[in-house]
């Protein structure tokens, strides 16, 4: 009896709607947006800026220049040599990461909390003053190209690029992975003149998280960011959905003793009103141990070691991707089970039970993977800016969660994990495959590893 | 002076907590028990780390250790196949695993809500694992796809194996962890059992708990679900000490590939020996950061390599200090390899400035408490200096082990193992036509 109280306590805690820490958002005239958000705990601070673009703004031809002009952003600065930038970086042991996605350019650096100054001001000029000096554009061009042939070495990471371009296609705004030939035609000249018009004013989000205090904090940060130019307000891509009808890429890796595969359909953006119903669905269908997919192909069956499908959400619609990965022998068997479970899920859908288990699953690990440090903090809030969003992202997710029943649940499983629009890629041992993976689509294309470029 | 004052009291703050934060109790069957309250999010990161690994295992069941850290999901007599898992992820939790040469390490993530059912699971599997004949059949399969991605169809796992293996003669950080393909077909049933009897019992382990929870919670529980399982003999000590290397090793890879990759190794010494925190500093210096000297000269002034990484292993017995070259493509690894040993030759030479020092430690200790941000990060750390460093509470004198170390101990050091006859080249060259 001694433990029952206990445990009451327990549930009502799990069950408990959490809540975004206190934060403030401003808008400074040019158009920086701003936030600030304590959270003392470790004495360290972090600054996340957001440029929105990223992958979606990048000229066709210039694919790669999102990411490349990133990584210049301290190769060199109005007032900063690179070794310089560097040194000063390192001797306070902080850190500098740059990423790219579909929509946005981030730049997240840390600091011990008393170099706020130091590395506020080295953030800052690194995106507001770069100056992408030719030798250390030449110097990073050629390294990503070759960084493309090192990528090719590894099968599991590099069929992501051959998804994409054959996934959207050449028109769409997220068809065009950088290869070795768009990013040989990057300059000096088309690099200054792409930065000059994403890191501005009313693209940039400066979000300030950690053991801060907020009111120097945002004076700081007004200083270093309000002289920014306004620059022009951000237009979206506009792109046309992807074509549907089954196709096929094969890739050939004549060494390869592994297939690797995806199975992919179009899915939704990240704001679409589809979204909790599909993060439940799909967390059942391949996003966590026990899923459907991971349970048959590899628990039951011991074809892989691991099975899963990714819910793309980006501003555009993306894709519902399988993946996984099996022996060259084993190929047709994995793809055929994959389908399968694929419709058992169409046709059967999911149980009150599975229902459950997916709701107490997503409240359970979602403060670890979103609320326990400053910086998953700052990622979230750059979410909620990005996409255009509100604070009840978090604070209602719980409660948004809980109001999905089942059966709208298995009306949106029909409705989005279809059996007929697929998009096959494979790679592995073309000559041992090709025949059993040609059943899956009538369009059927096939390029070998060792060519340039990701079979655009 | 000051400088290093600021530095220590900001450390200090920074772990969130000192050793007296960490309460620690062992059972009566020998089970360690480290706990630290943390109420920040209402979770808890709860890990097992069972002193075996592959270091313990014979040739012929090389892999064993990793096969059953699989083999501990598969069911056992309270909760049956599949049940681990689907109960914890029911609950709010998950969870992952992961072997070394020296440990077998279990990691669940849950609510706090979920801690007395993760006691009562863990407790089943400690105790009563299942041996169902067709599971162990089907996880062999797993663990071969997981053999094939990491080291098969992955250059740079394939090359670290010839590495290790070229290093290492007699003693057993010369195998896998994953095992040779050979014995992950054939190992059997009895193999499997005998692993359990010895690896899995209570006094071969330590368990961390770190958040959401109180002290007296835990221990209730782990008397309760715990305390009852019986010690068992520990696992025979590893008796084989590998001897002194006479001379340089070179060991290639033909394989198809775009560009080669090098690995370079050093024999260097536990983890429990003083020299670790020296060859940390080494590894800040070398190639930590932009401004490291490896990076400024292999991937920024020669333009020689794509990347340049350094790893010392912190383990149970006598490990490697590895490098890790990509060389650009066109470029002769003989050239990576002989910049490289310039830049040792040079470390072994001239002392280091205060600055450089300086900037290598900072980097050390920011790095160190990056990894204390989090529950699981905590826990994680904790088990493993209980485990390594033979006691948690040197998690909390990292930042003066480091602090310790002058520049005549990184010329001292790299001198003693940074030497031609100390030395396993690993090289994966392209192989033409493929």
């Amino acid at each position: 009896m001694k433990t029952f109280p206990l445990i009451l306590c327990a549930v009502a805690a799990l069950n408990a709607q959490v809540r975004l820490p206190k934060y403030t958002r401003e808008v400074l005239p040019n158009g920086v947006v701003v936030y600030l958000m304590p959270k003392p705990g470790v004495p360290l601070i972090n600054f996340l800026v957001v440029a929105k673009g990223g992958i979606e703004s990048e000229p066709r031809e210039l694919a790669g220049i999102a990411s490349v002009s990133a990584q210049l952003l301290r190769k060199g600065t109005a007032t900063r040599t690179a070794e310089q930038f560097s040194n000063e970086l390192d001797s306070m042991g902080g850190s500098f990461r740059v990423g790219d996605s579909e929509q946005d350019v981030t730049i997240a650096s840390e600091f011990l909390k008393k170099d706020f100054e130091a590395g506020l001001d080295l953030t800052a000029d690194a995106v507001l003053h770069p100056t992408f000096p030719e030798a250390e554009v030449k110097k990073m061009v050629a390294q990503q190209v070759d960084a493309v042939k090192s990528l090719k070495d590894n099968p599991q990471a590099v069929i992501g690029r051959y998804f994409d371009a054959y996934f959207y296609g050449a028109q769409h705004s997220y068809g065009h992975p950088a290869d070795e030939a768009s990013l040989a035609r990057l300059t000096r000249e088309n690099i200054a003149a792409y930065a000059k018009g994403v890191y501005v004013g009313k693209r940039l989000i400066v979000i300030v998280s950690g053991d801060i205090d907020p009111a120097s904090a945002g004076l700081a940060v007004k200083k270093a960011f309000g002289e920014v130019p306004s620059g022009g307000a951000y237009e979206w891509a506009k792109d046309a959905p992807v074509t549907p009808g089954r196709r096929l890429l094969l890739i050939d890796k004549p060494d390869a003793t592994q297939t690797y595969f995806r199975i992919a359909q179009p899915g939704i953006s990240r704001t679409n009103p589809d979204r909790t119903t599909l993060l439940l669905v799909n967390t059942l269908f391949g996003g966590r141990f026990t899923s459907m997919l991971n349970d048959e192909l590899r628990v039951n069956s011991g074809l892989t070691y691991g099975a899963r499908c990714v819910l793309d959400l980006n501003r555009e619609p993306g894709a519902i991707s399988i993946s996984s990965y099996t022996r060259t022998e084993t190929t047709g068997k994995a793809m055929d089970l994959a389908l399968d479970v694929l419709k058992r899920l169409n046709e059967k859908g999911i149980t009150a039970e599975q229902l459950s288990s997916v709701k107490a699953y997503i409240k359970g690990t979602y403060p670890t993977q979103s609320l326990e440090t400053a910086d998953q903090l700052a990622k979230v809030l750059a979410d909620i800016e990005v996409f255009g969003l509100n604070r009840g992202e978090v604070d209602d997710l719980f409660s948004r969660i809980d109001a999905v029943t089942l059966e709208r649940a298995n009306a949106t499983a029909r409705k989005w994990y279809g059996t007929e629009d697929l998009t096959f890629v494979v790679l592995g041992n073309a000559a041992k495959i090709r025949d059993s993976v040609k059943k899956y689509a009538p369009q059927f294309s096939e390029v070998s590893i060792k060519s340039p470029g990701f079979g655009q | 002076m000051k400088v290093l004052l600021a530095t220590v009291l900001l450390a200090a703050t920074a772990l969130q907590a000192q050793p007296a934060d960490v309460k620690t109790q062992t059972l009566a069957n020998g089970l360690k028990i480290l706990i630290q309250e943390d109420h920040n999010i209402p979770n808890v990161a709860m890990y097992f780390f069972y002193r075996i690994g592959s270091r313990n295992e014979k040739p012929g069941t090389t892999g064993v250790s990793h096969f059953f850290e699989h083999m501990m999901f598969n069911g056992a007599k309270k909760y049956g196949p599949k049940q681990f898992d689907n109960e914890m992820e029911k609950a709010g939790g998950n969870n992952n695993a992961y072997t070394s040469e020296d440990d077998t390490v279990y990691t669940d993530w849950f609510p706090s809500s979920a801690l007395e059912l993760m006691f009562d699971m863990e407790a089943d599997r400690m105790q009563n694992l299942a041996f169902d004949p067709k599971i162990i059949e089907s996880e062999r399969g797993v663990v071969y796809s997981e053999r094939r991605t990491s080291v098969d169809n992955n250059n740079t796992g394939i090359l670290y194996e010839q590495l290790r293996a070229a290093a290492f003669t007699a003693h057993p950080y010369h195998w896998p962890v994953v095992g040779w393909p050979s014995d992950i077909e054939s190992w059997t049933m009895d193999d499997l059992r005998a692993h359990y009897k010895t690896g899995y019992a209570p006094n071969n382990c330590v368990m961390v708990v770190v958040g959401d929870v109180t002290v007296e919670r835990v221990m209730e529980l782990a008397k309760r679900y715990l305390e009852p399982i019986p010690a068992e003999p520990p696992p025979p000590p590893v008796r084989t000490k590998e001897p002194e290397q006479l001379g340089e090793r070179r060991v290639t890879v033909k394989k198809a590939a775009q560009l080669p990759i090098q690995l370079i190794a050093f024999h260097v010494p536990e983890a429990k020996n003083a020299d670790s925190a020296v060859l940390d500093v080494i590894d800040a210096v070398l190639t930590s950061g932009q401004s490291s000297r490896l990076y400024r000269r292999l991937v920024d002034h020669d333009q020689s390599a794509l990347d340049v990484r350094a790893f010392s292993e912190h383990s149970l017995d006598p490990g490697l200090y590895t490098f890790s070259i990509t060389p650009r493509a066109g470029i002769d690894p003989a050239r990576t390899e002989k910049t490289l040993y310039e830049e040792i030759a040079l470390l072994q030479s001239a002392p280091l400035s205060a600055e450089e020092l300086r900037k290598a430690k900072n980097q050390l200790l920011t790095q160190h408490y990056r990894q204390l941000k989090t529950i699981a990060g905590r826990a994680n750390l904790l088990g493993i200096y209980e485990v390594f460093y033979g006691d948690y509470s040197k998690l909390y004198t990292f930042e003066q082990d480091i602090e310790r170390v002058t520049a005549e101990d990184v010329q001292r050091v790299a001198r003693k193992y940074f030497s031609e006859k100390n030395r396993t080249v690993a090289t994966l060259i392209p192989e033409a036509g493929k």
